[in-house]
């Protein structure tokens, strides 16, 4: 009993872990993904083009091989250290900053022209006609991909594992590995994931259908 | 900055990264391909009237969905052995655990392309006779598999992503190769970039394939850009 109570404040450590590293990539990745997704709707080349670079590579780049690159590659670069914490979030946020830009961009373009003559024809500027009408609308339409990207966040966050860092992931693994427990060990892990992430998808659900409701 | 590249180890095992890349494109390509079968009849499942059925497969996907696939992995590839009592080889655990993720995402493909097809399709079918498996056969899945193909080539390029996790049992995929390599050559920055190069090109190309192919589904009328 006293084993299952300990195993269980262990695991707990390593939960709470997971929800760090996933709530700091998506604190990143929010502006980050706005601020690249409004430069790829820019009408100068200048800011749309690095826009353009920085979604296509980091969408195509697969996390894993990009967490490897900044724990193992990065550091080879530049004069200080890259924690194992510091190498999974930063490579966490650029994929999904890059996943954020995308939704940004098609929420931006879904708004009907109309909405922007309308807007220009009361005399307002580029940036009210986007603050006031534009960015009011589209935000509602992203909602529903907005927590889906999360939900993918929330799950990649495992991949941190691969580098060491003492996530559930990699918490679960020392233990199996310790006590030949796989079975309990992966079983309840993924229980763990399942309680933490099943009431997101419940909710995305949800979202889905309030928002094709509103657009039918 | 003081680093002097060195490409050496690159130009020499160059063959051992397209071994890699080789057994990503067939690691990807199987699970998919194995998924689609298993996916449709989950589709199926979800739409029947059956509650217990459709319930069930709606467990299944939203499992898939809700835990993380190294989760998935790790179960199959070191607890599944023990319950079942047998060895199970990195490359079938990878399998695996890919095609069941995949078919749970195909399957919700799939249910969404029969659900967008017009019910006056269904009852056409209806009213000269055909019996549900037919329709199904005969009129909706071939319309609805034209709408949903651009939407299966993502899911698949996704897939492809998500199969570098088969690195972390040692499956000698391209990710895994590139760690090799990185140990045994102490070239970590010149190893992890050109295979995350090699990634980018492989993935964007795959991209382009798929977007050329939604343009000219769409120009024949099959929308499924809005």
């Amino acid at each position: 009993m006293q084993y299952a109570l300990q195993l269980a404040g262990v695991l707990a450590i390593g939960a709470l872990e997971t929800v760090k590293i996933a709530v700091m990539a998506l604190a990143i990745s929010l502006p980050v993904g706005l601020i690249v997704g409004a430069g790829r709707y820019s009408r100068t080349r200048y800011f749309r083009w690095p826009a353009a670079a920085f979604v296509e590579t980091f969408r195509n780049i697969p996390v894993l091989v990009s967490i490897m690159w900044f724990f193992f590659a990065f550091p080879m670069l530049v004069p200080f250290e890259i924690s194992a914490y510091a190498a999974a979030v930063l490579a966490l946020s650029l994929n999904t900053s890059a996943f954020f830009a995308e939704i940004f961009r098609a929420g931006i373009q879904s708004i009907s022209p109309g909405q922007w003559d309308g807007a220009r024809a009361l005399g307002m500027s580029y940036r009210d006609q986007m603050r006031r009408i534009i960015l009011p609308q589209a935000i509602r339409r992203m909602v529903p991909a907005f927590t889906n990207r999360w939900i993918e966040l929330c799950k990649l966050t495992a991949l941190a594992s691969t580098i060491s860092y003492q996530e559930l992931m990699y918490t679960t693994k020392m233990i199996a590995n310790a006590y030949y427990n796989p079975v309990e060990m992966y079983s309840v892990c993924g229980l763990i994931y399942l309680a933490i992430i099943y009431p997101m998808v419940r909710a995305t659900y949800r979202l889905e259908r309030r928002a094709a409701k509103e657009t039918a | 900055m003081d680093y002097s590249w060195n490409f050496d180890i690159i130009s020499r095992s160059w063959d051992l990264l397209l071994l890699g890349l080789a057994n990503s494109v067939y690691l990807t390509a199987a699970s998919f391909v194995l998924g689609l079968p298993l996916g449709l009849a989950l589709a199926l499942a979800r739409l029947s009237r059956r509650k217990a059925l459709s319930g069930l497969a709606g467990w299944y996907v939203d499992f898939f969905r809700a835990t993380p696939s190294l989760v998935q992995l790790y179960w199959f590839y070191f607890a599944l052995p023990q319950i079942l009592n047998v060895q199970i080889e990195p490359g079938t655990a990878a399998l695996l655990t890919l095609t069941l993720l995949s078919s749970a995402f195909v399957a919700e493909i799939f249910r969404g392309g029969i659900a967008s097809l017009d019910k006056g399709q269904w009852d056409g079918a209806r009213a000269i006779g055909m019996s549900y498996a037919q329709a199904m056969r005969r009129v909706i899945l071939p319309q609805a598999i034209k709408r949903m193909i651009p939407i299966f080539l993502e899911r698949a390029i996704e897939l492809f992503k998500t199969s570098t996790i088969a690195s972390v049992i040692s499956f000698p995929e391209l990710l895994f190769a590139a760690q090799d390599l990185a140990a045994r050559s102490y070239r970590s920055l010149e190893v992890y970039s050109v295979v995350a190069l090699i990634f980018m090109v492989t993935l964007i190309s795959l991209s382009q394939i798929t977007r050329r192919l939604e343009l000219r589904l769409a120009r024949s009328g099959e929308t499924t850009t809005s």
